[in-house]
């Protein structure tokens, strides 16, 4: 080999490393900010079927077997209360893990939806009250207790995945819905059972999903 | 393609990870500049040298705002910059299919 195709092959062989080492860090910096910039959504997804699996099942626990139907217990209550409590602590710390530092059109949009949960869901118990004003009876009180929640949930779920195109949430959101609209014919007490089934599995369904497609990339 | 067409503004290792990782975000959204620091793991005095690089080829704006200790600075990627990096990362995985194994390193 003469000394000038010598010169040419350690340069074609420093382009091949410097090429290389680009692609890596595109690689692994687009991953890195992935993971620290996205929400973490096989972990919350889990935490939110988690927490509908085992707040629903105590209230479901507590109401099994009454004759006439009273209604959860308030030791359920409150476990269902802490339940929802630890969930939404670990929801806030992880959302705001990724979040933290990033400003504009996305910040506003977290803060609205963030408003309009906490509008719909005050909206959704104060109307409860409203119906055990006007005299309604604890098995309908039962059935919305525990339906409407989930079907507010839902319609928040359809809703934030139209925004974002993601067709797996807009799935999860139509079957909370469906759920919560169906369950209720089954009366107040196997509504807590079917709820709590039905949607943390479709919780856990999409967390696998999303799971598959964080590896995939 | 060529390895001519590798931007140099953006071929530098630390510039390629600040381009990427505000590209990360979608369009309208910024990074505080603490934030970007913590991910990229670069020291305020290099990371300020490298965006003012970025700045200055309109890959990039910085915004000053408030004051004092509620002073915050935020760093967006452009649509030029995003432009730029689609063009960097199409030259690269170009020329990786054009380099023929015998020519990498071990």
């Amino acid at each position: 080999m003469s000394e000038e195709q010598g010169r040419t092959t350690e340069t074609d062989q420093e382009m091949g490393s410097d090429i290389q080492r680009a692609a890596t860090i595109l690689r692994q910096a687009s991953e890195h900010a992935r993971q620290q910039l996205t929400y973490r959504y096989p972990v919350l997804f889990t935490t939110w079927g988690l927490m509908y699996l085992l707040g629903y099942g105590v209230l479901w626990l507590s109401v099994l077997g009454q004759h006439p139907y009273v209604g959860p217990t308030s030791m359920a209550l409150l476990s269902l209360t802490l339940i929802v409590a630890a969930a939404m602590a670990i929801t806030v710390v992880l959302i705001g893990r990724a979040v933290s530092g990033i400003g504009g059109a996305s910040a506003r949009q977290r803060r609205v939806c963030a408003l309009a949960s906490l509008v719909g869901f005050a909206g959704l118990f104060t109307l409860e009250a409203a119906l055990a004003h006007a005299g309604a009876s604890f098995a309908v009180l039962g059935v919305y207790g525990a339906a409407a929640p989930l079907l507010l949930t839902g319609v928040f779920c359809a809703l934030g995945a139209a925004i974002a195109q993601n067709w797996t949430a807009l799935a999860l959101g139509v079957w909370l819905v469906a759920v919560a609209a169906g369950s209720g014919f089954g009366g107040p007490v196997t509504v807590w059972a079917v709820d709590a089934l039905a949607s943390s599995a479709g919780f856990l369904a999409v967390a696998v999903v999303r799971l598959r497609q964080r590896r995939d990339r | 393609m060529t390895d001519d067409e590798l931007d140099p503004v953006i071929h530098v290792p630390a510039r390629l990870r600040i381009m990427v990782t505000l590209a990360t975000l979608p369009e309208g959204d910024d990074l505080s500049f603490t934030r970007l620091q913590d991910v990229i793991g670069l020291t305020p005095g290099n990371l300020i040298t490298h965006l003012r690089k970025l700045e200055d080829a309109q890959y990039l704006t910085t915004v000053k705002a408030g004051r004092g200790v509620t002073a915050r600075t935020s760093v967006s990627i452009t649509r030029r910059g995003r432009s730029a990096l689609e063009h960097y990362t199409a030259v690269v995985r170009d020329l990786l299919g054009s380099v023929s194994p015998e020519r990498l390193p071990d």
